[in-house]
């Protein structure tokens, strides 16, 4: 009997300790999560409350200090490179280290392996654009070539690996404890993937769509519906720049077969809406102090944890401070004692698509001319959590993997497509930002740049000594025109890139006469540049704000840049407006809606400020109004894009009566006071339903401006409907869920004035005080002070930390 | 008293022990500590129970307070839209049946152990 009553207790007691133990279905194992010892309540800790005075890191050649200061910016003061770069894989780990691991999973295309089959698609498709492939490139080419830079690299993550070695269950990230996995080992090859990350993250290419908008509407409507050069082009390189170098003259083609069925299937993912960047620098003699200005704010995804990590990284030859990019070394934007640097995106096509002929069904060849070329077999094995492995044979030609084929979104095409990009070369990315970090002069920052590839940038530079420059930088393939805009028969070897523009020959400017250098994602030079330039994505409207107002400014301040990085001036509605009310005319007139309404956007001065309900108006209205435009476009199964905003209203400016505007099936002749019309009809549609349901237009609350976490299921660790102005195509670029992600100003005067803030916080743990903090500071246009601090310094100390 | 005794207990090594140990070791104490103590079955049952429970009841709201951290909302939202302290009370109600069911076997593998007394007059 005493044998039972125990056996039976114990059994429960057992089956109580083995439940709580194990994930149930998507429910993750309860009582390592709840026990407060070491689940999520040890996450409540903030890290001033778990400060230490000293760490044991091993392999460093002197004690390394950190020194917090109030807002947890850790200034790291080293020796010498090895242990800096050791120092700072260490401490990002300590704060981002669930991050930088997440965002290399998803690069690698292993985030099945945290959330199960859901994700199979995804990776999939991440492993088919070869990213990893392209790290392991990378990883070659340091080896071979430039052992020194690996050597850092591998000090990093050796910082990265004594952390996770020393990470406790209570101080595991709270992501790791809900998703129930541990980190694994941080590697050179990880740092070398988060930077593939960033392309495929920024480059994009809309080869798809516009094969097939070239079979179905015709090369010259095509032409007409999407110029390759603006009316209004103001380039980030002055129009006025001569090209004082001889070009490498690139053959075109006698005759050019493009593939040219409409083709269906699904695009790849494209940079997000809003991507995109600004940063400029003034020079000396446009300023109050006569010291340069760099100013540097770039719009990503807005994410939590921050995209970003600041940090101050100092050895005795060099003293840096700006964003980092967990897992990634060195400071990405920022400025030393002697210069100061930020970067924009500056795509360019750099994407091709080729069709592959095979042999036969084994795929072990492919026509290249009259050759038939082997290819190469890349078996990816998907760990899925809870499932067995899943096998992706993926075909590799010499241009690139083949994305698309009959195992893969093949469903309705008997073609197969491969991807050609500048990931899959090796390259040194790395180095730039090293180099970077130490520039001294303009000199310095030049040769940084010849090491960098992709994702191509718009380099701005201003120095202490007064130069201020812009380089466009990235391997860009040399094309003749039109190449690379529409899929390309991968058979014919005429079809190939004929090499690349010298780092010599990319579009680049020192001190120009105007004053000032600026880039903004829009179209890098003018026509007269000699290299084909070709992108669907770029922008027309921050860029001519931007040089408007630095053009009719003088002495400026540290705080008028301040003040256009956070500008809310709609350039693109100033220009709209006004003609879309002359082509509304009286339609609806003498209806109170409709009165209410004009009323409001015929009195909006066009700053799109939180409170300012006729944004909304004009954002719903045009939206609308190109709906109707595009409408026949937008109605065909095969992918497609419709012209852009700025064409949209280009023609409706210039040719109201053109065909275009035309409804095919109608028996009237369509105008663009139609569509304006039709346009104003949906807005009251929409408006109505809207003031029922939610009430307030105001900008702020009809944008509904959010910062998600990575994983957007975790609804609760993301900071939703922050009140705060600006949108796409303003220079205050924030719209729902994109916009700056780090806004820098830096006065290189004698002694260098920063200035610095972005949507986060430099804590990755949604429990600490520091994970949000920098949030509202942000949403109102506020900055912190950023300037470069000596170790001696005592005021503002969080606390401080020996690593030795 | 022993009941008393083994509560007081548990909570000293739940407390001191607790940030050494995952929460199964802790059991294992519980059970020992209950065998060692040997107050009846419910005794054991309550003094495990009460003993880890409010211990763990404690810490969390210790936690909360100490730190003003939002996480015990935001997780408590994640899982299933409950307060903070909602989770402090389930993670009390834990820590009752793992402290309990812990508790209640040692005692019972206390008994089953000791062997029953033979040389007990008990009349005729």
């Amino acid at each position: 009997m005493k044998f039972i009553s125990f056996f039976l207790a114990f059994l429960i007691t057992a089956a109580l300790a083995i439940v709580i133990s194990i994930p149930i279905k998507q429910i993750p194992p309860l009582a390592p999560l709840l026990d407060p010892h070491h689940g999520f309540w040890q996450n409540t800790l903030s890290e001033d409350q778990l400060a230490k005075e000293e760490i044991s890191l091993k392999n460093l050649s002197a004690p390394v200090e950190v020194v917090y200061d109030e807002n947890l910016i850790p200034h790291i003061f080293a020796e010498n490179e090895e242990d800096l770069y050791r120092a700072q894989g260490y401490v990002t780990a300590q704060h981002r280290l669930w991050q930088m691991e997440f965002q290399t999973m998803a690069a690698a295309g292993r985030i099945s392996e945290i959330v199960g089959p859901m994700a199979l698609d995804l990776d999939r498709m991440t492993r088919r654009k070869g990213l990893a492939f392209g790290a392991e490139l990378g990883l070659k080419f340091l080896r071979e070539n430039d052992p020194k830079t690996l050597a850092l690299v591998e000090a990093y993550a050796d910082g990265v690996n004594q952390y996770i070695d020393q990470l406790t269950p209570a101080r595991l990230p709270v992501e790791y404890k809900i998703l129930n996995y541990r980190p694994e080992p941080w590697s050179a090859f990880k740092s070398l993937l988060l930077l593939k990350y960033m392309s495929d993250m920024l480059v994009g290419d809309r080869d798809l769509e516009f094969t097939n908008l070239r079979a179905i509407l015709g090369e010259s409507k095509l032409n007409k519906l999407f110029p390759e050069f603006p009316k209004d082009n103001d380039p980030v390189i002055e129009a006025s720049r001569v090209w004082d170098f001889s070009p490498i003259s690139v053959t075109l083609p006698d005759s050019i077969a493009y593939p040219n069925e409409p083709l269906i299937t699904a695009p790849l993912p494209q940079p997000v809406e809003g991507t995109g960047s600004n940063n400029w620098a003034v020079a000396g003699k446009k300023t109050k102090n006569g010291n340069p200005i760099l100013a540097n704010d770039p719009h990503l995804s807005l994410n939590l944890p921050s995209l970003w990590y600041s940090m101050q990284l100092t050895t005795p030859e060099h003293s840096v401070k700006g964003a980092t990019l967990p897992g990634a070394l060195g400071v990405i934007s920022g400025f030393n004692e002697n210069i100061a640097w930020g970067v924009t995106n500056a795509t360019k096509d750099a994407r091709d698509w080729y069709k592959i002929s095979f042999q036969d069904e084994g795929r072990k060849a492919y026509k290249f001319g009259d050759e038939w070329r082997p290819t190469q077999e890349r078996i990816e094995e998907i760990k899925i959590k809870g499932e067995k492995p899943f096998l992706d044979t993926v075909i590799y030609t010499h241009y690139g993997p083949v994305v698309y084929d009959r195992s893969f979104r093949g469903d309705r095409q008997d073609v197969n497509f491969a991807l050609k990009w500048t990931v899959h070369e090796g390259s040194n990315e790395q180095r730039t930002f090293l180099e970077m970090n130490k520039a001294k002069n303009y000199a310095d920052y030049n040769s940084a740049l010849d090491h960098y590839s992709a994702p191509a940038q718009n380099f701005v530079f201003a120095s202490k000594s007064g130069d201020i420059a812009m380089r466009i930088q990235g391997k860009f393939p040399l094309k003749w025109k039109g190449q690379g805009k529409f899929f390309m028969d991968g058979a014919n070897p005429k079809m190939e890139w004929q090499g690349y523009i010298p780092n010599s020959q990319n579009p680049s400017t020192l001190n120009p006469e105007r004053g000032f250098v600026s880039s903004a994602n829009q179209h890098p030079v003018d026509p007269s540049y000699p290299y084909y330039v070709f992108d669907n994505s770029y922008e027309h409207y921050r860029n001519r704000r931007i040089n408007n107002r630095l053009r009719e400014m003088e002495q400026i301040t540290v705080e008028d840049m301040k003040s256009l990085q956070f500008d809310d001036y709609n350039l693109q509605a100033s220009e709209a407006l006004p003609l879309m009310i002359n082509y509304l005319g009286v339609h609806k007139a003498g209806t109170p809606e409709a009165e209410k309404y004009l009323k409001e956007l015929g009195e909006w001065n066009y700053m799109a400020a939180p409170n300012q309900k006729a944004q909304t108006l004009y954002s719903i209205w045009f939206a609308e109004t190109a709906e109707s435009i595009w409408q026949e476009l937008r109605s065909y199964e095969a992918p497609l894009l419709s012209p852009n905003s700025y064409q949209t209203i280009q023609l409706m400016s210039n040719s109201p009566k053109d065909s275009v505007f035309d409804i095919r099936n109608t028996p009237t002749l369509e105008t663009a006071e139609y569509h304006v019309r039709a346009g104003f009809d949906s807005l009251l549609v929409a408006m109505k339903k809207w003031e029922e349901t939610e009430g307030d237009y105001s900008w702020a609350n009809y944008k509904k401006t959010s910062i998600q976490h990575l994983v957007p299921n975790f609804k609760s660790f993301s900071v939703s409907n922050i009140y705060t102005g600006g949108g796409s195509g303003m220079v205050n670029a924030t719209g729902s869920r994109h916009g700056a992600s780090w806004r820098m100003v830096v006065e290189l005067g004698e002694e260098v004035q920063a200035f610095g803030i972005y949507p986060g916080g430099q804590s990755g743990n949604p429990g600490s005080k520091f994970y949000a903090n920098f949030i509202s500071k942000w949403a109102n246009g506020e900055y912190l002070n950023f300037n470069l601090r000596t170790q001696d310094q005592s005021e503002g100390v969080l606390f401080q930390t020996r690593l030795k | 008293m022993r009941f008393i005794l083994l509560t007081i207990v548990v909570v000293l090594l739940v407390v001191f022990l607790g940030p050494l140990v995952p929460y199964w070791v802790l059991m294992i104490g519980v059970g020992i500590l209950s065998a060692l103590i040997l107050p009846t079955g419910f005794g054991g049952f309550m003094g495990g129970g009460l003993g880890m429970g409010f211990s763990w009841i404690g810490i969390s709201i210790y936690l909360g307070l100490t730190t003003a951290s939002p996480l015990p909302d935001k997780m408590g939202e994640l899982f299933g839209g409950v307060s903070g302290m909602t989770l402090v009370g389930i993670v009390g109600v834990l820590g009752f049946l793992l402290g309990g069911f812990s508790g209640l076997s040692g005692v019972l593998f206390r008994k089953m152990i000791t062997p029953r007394a033979k040389n007990i007059y008990r009349g005729s």
